[in-house]
């Protein structure tokens, strides 16, 4: 079987802005970009919009830099600059959530210079163990309040109200997607040679750029082309990646890694599994299912402050189920929750006596050789365990 | 060139703070030897348990002690040994690094030995401000319990009541439970009243002796007015109020006798501050500052500091004037916001007299530094302000370089000196 759908799909994420501009004028929709990563993209959906993720631009930053400092990380950096230069002119409107310093920065450059005809900022908390829930009532009923006010924001914008049904139909359209998604990976864990790290990121990515009914269509062909498929061949160690935050994974690196014999077969990354991982139930309130989706608390999610929830080990607990020989952390540059919580991470995979390294991606000066150097250390250490 | 040699002349009353805040970071030390319940606290969350009893740690305060005592490389070193990358919050990792000091025996100063405390308390202005009891929670095994209260930067008027009922309702229903658990009895809310009752009379002193900034030549500067910030927040004690009246009386006396806080005659360029104090660089900064005559007068950080003790209402339940403070009223919680940073910012360069501005940008902490460069532009465009940013961190020296801060101040004072010259 050929791979014709996967090769269309890693084609779409080459130029994310070309191919959002031309699915929108072919969906004569109004793009609403959402920032990663909690954004309830079915909201949006439902109110007849076409969601998509905001992803790291593709250029290096130029006058960007006169509105946000350069130690702010990529996609903050990127997507003011795309927006100050004008490249973003398909998108109606963003979504921002508050995860982190550099969001609210973002929300403020670009609502003074874009003027963008619709943005909205969530205040989406952080999701605190309390003695008798979790989280307390005061954060549930806060998110509560903050989605239904997310609500009324596009209703308004779109000058119509969200059904209930037709929230409830978008939930089924994303969870369908999801469930897809799921099952490649389900696939990849078993034949992890079967699909290249960067296919599988761009059949990620390519879901949060392109309508959701379309790509479902995409992955059920998808599905049939990788039965059988192998197309990494030889002995390989198997990694998984973690970390990146917000950030898709540099196609570069993902190349390095699987030329240098390694094979990559899953993974706790945003543009990854962690973007499929919990569907929305469609039993009872639409919106309160939206909300208990984000107060999910697997898989461990380093902005949301639960303390409990120990990341390292969930990572060790993959590692022992797909049976890795190590993990490859991709820490995006000036990422604040990834540097914080690096340490313990850390800390719990040396305990666990898991090989593991640190890889940092920065946006406008990665050296490759460097990197390729200490992916190589990685797999020789790797090969004499 | 100059054609004068400045000097500064700081503030006689600011040599009482060392001591006071020895004795206060002395206490904290010393608490669990005597049986003392310890908290460590980041945001404004520190009056809580203080009000109850136990001794508190205040995050920042505590970053400030440590660089101002010049142990701030030691921690920092001490954190990368534990595992710190460098462009983590230094704020954070002097915390992380002094639990490893602890643990380890790691050598630090012992004045800065921060005692392994009974609860964390989180004040998540910023996700800094939470990670590092979430790191530490976990590196002491999970025993030393922790307790969130999320505090959302506002980022519209129209947002600050939802807001402030959200954090009215954490307080109650998560940290007053947590903190009568630790101590096995009642929230004493009385003495959260007295605790704002005190800070109202220490922010109404501290507020006349901010008049005193207005004058030109200033009697004092920026600096002399940090030292003693610590008795506006993490510090609020009768030694406080003593102290901010002897400030007082001495800025009354020099500007009766016209005594500048630059020698020989007063400062050539008044500045703003914007952005922390670079607590570690203290010394380095001002003596850059002073030999071009530059004086800094105010900052948003400093005005951070309880600016309207008059939105404390002391027969009002004690919660919600700390909501009415942080939120609905003074909306001290925007004050670090871009949205609301432009019109505080454009206020104090009018009434504070000021010659240019200088944005502090702390490489490790962005709490501060939103925005900087869009403000920057609008207040040079619409004021003639010139402004400069300078780059560096509040602790970490790695981050600071004398030079290229000399350059960029030597080009604001140029571009200060060819607006006078229009």
């Amino acid at each position: 079987m050929s791979s014709i759908t996967i090769g269309k799909i890693v084609q779409l994420v080459e130029d994310p802005y070309q191919t959002v501009a031309e699915f929108k004028k072919h969906s004569n929709k109004k793009v609403i970009g959402c920032f990663p990563m909690e954004v309830p993209e079915e909201l949006i959906h439902a109110a007849g919009f076409y969601p998509i993720v905001i992803w790291v631009g593709n250029e290096p930053v130029t006058i960007g830099h006169s509105y946000t400092m350069y130690y702010n990380c990529a996609i903050v950096r990127t997507f003011i600059d795309d927006i100050v230069r004008g490249r973003l002119r398909f998108m109606d409107g963003i979504v921002v959530a508050r995860q982190c310093l550099p969001t609210h920065e973002l929300a403020f450059v670009v609502e003074r210079n874009a003027k963008l005809p619709y943005l909205e900022y969530l205040y989406l908390p952080a999701l605190y163990p309390s003695k008798n829930a979790f989280p307390s009532n005061a954060t549930r009923n806060f998110t509560i309040y903050e989605f239904k006010r997310l609500k009324n924001s596009i209703e308004k914008f779109s000058g119509k109200k969200i059904d209930e049904n037709n929230l409830i139909e978008s939930i089924k359209i994303y969870n369908e997607n999801r469930k897809l998604l799921r099952d490649i990976y389900e696939l990849r864990r078993k034949n992890p040679q079967s699909i290249r790290a960067w296919e599988m990121v761009s059949l990620i990515w390519s879901s949060m750029i392109i309508p959701k009914e379309e790509h479902s269509e995409m992955l059920k062909q998808v599905l049939e082309e990788l039965k059988g498929r192998e197309v990494l061949v030889g002995d390989r160690l198997k990694v998984i990646l973690v970390g990146c935050m917000c950030h898709v994974p540099r196609s570069d690196i993902l190349r390095i890694i699987e030329d240098l014999g390694m094979v990559v077969v899953d993974d706790d990354i945003y543009v990854g599994s962690r973007y499929i991982y919990n569907d929305v139930k469609l039993n009872g309130d639409p919106i309160i299912s939206l909300v208990e989706r984000y107060f999910s608390r697997i898989p461990p999610t380093l902005t949301k402050g639960d303390w409990e929830i120990d990341w390292g080990k969930y990572i060790v607990d993959m590692v022992k189920k797909v049976k890795a020989d190590g993990v490859i952390t991709l820490m995006p540059k000036f990422c604040p929750p990834h540097l914080c919580n690096y340490p313990d991470f850390k800390r719990t995979l040396i305990e666990n006596n898991i090989p593991e390294v640190l890889i940092e991606m920065e946006h406008e000066a990665v050296t490759l050789e460097t990197v390729r150097l200490k992916l190589q250390a990685f797999t020789e250490s790797l090969r004499r365990r | 060139m100059n054609s004068k040699e400045y000097r500064l002349n700081r503030l006689e009353t600011t040599k009482l703070v060392g001591k006071i805040f020895d004795k206060h970071w002395a206490e904290l030390r010393e608490a669990k030897q005597k049986g003392e319940k310890v908290a460590w606290c980041s945001g404004p969350t520190v009056f809580f348990p203080q009000s109850q009893g136990i001794k508190s740690h205040f995050m920042a305060g505590y970053s400030a002690y440590c660089a101002g005592r010049g142990a701030a490389e030691q921690v920092l070193e001490a954190a990368e040994a534990a595992g710190e990358l460098s462009e983590t919050c230094s704020y954070h990792r002097l915390h992380t690094g002094m639990v490893h000091a602890v643990l380890t025996g790691y050598r630090v100063k012992e004045e800065v030995i921060l005692p392994i405390p009974d609860l964390f308390i989180i004040g998540r202005l910023c996700p800094e401000m939470s990670h590092y009891a979430e790191a530490l929670f976990r590196r002491l095994g999970k025993k030393v319990k922790v307790v969130g209260v999320d505090l959302p930067p506002p980022r519209k008027v129209e947002d600050l009541e939802a807001l402030g009922e959200f954090v009215e309702n954490q307080i109650r229903e998560v940290l007053i439970p947590a903190i009568e658990e630790l101590t096995g009895k009642e929230f004493d809310y009385e003495a959260l009243r007295g605790k704002w009752d005190l800070l109202k009379k220490i922010a109404e002193v501290r507020n006349k002796c901010w008049e005193f900034f207005k004058l030109k030549p200033t009697p004092w500067t920026l600096w002399d007015y940090g030292v003693g910030m610590g008795f506006l927040f993490y510090a609020i004690k009768p030694e406080g109020l003593e102290y901010w009246n002897k400030v007082y009386e001495e800025l009354k006396e020099r500007a009766k006798n016209n005594v500048p806080a630059i020698l020989p005659d007063g400062e050539k360029y008044r500045l703003y501050w914007d952005n922390w104090i670079p607590w570690a660089f203290l010394g380095k900064t001002i003596r850059l500052l002073v030999k071009y005559g530059a004086v800094p007068i105010f900052g948003r950080y400093p005005y951070e500091f309880f600016p309207h003790p008059e939105y404390i209402n002391l027969s009002k339940d004690p919660i919600k004037t700390w909501v009415d403070l942080f939120y609905v009223k003074a909306k001290q919680a925007a004050i670090m916001m871009p949205e609301f940073a432009y019109e505080t910012i454009a206020k104090h360069v009018e009434e504070y007299r000021i010659d240019g501005i200088i944005f502090f940008s702390t490489r490790t902490c962005r709490m501060w530094n939103a925005g900087q460069r869009e403000i920057l532009n609008r207040i040079e465009r619409e004021y003639g302000i010139p402004g400069v940013i300078i780059e560096a961190d509040m602790v970490d020296s790695r981050f600071f370089n004398e030079a290229q801060i000399e350059l960029r101040l030597q080009t604001l004072f140029e571009m200060i000196d060819a607006r006078r010259k229009k």
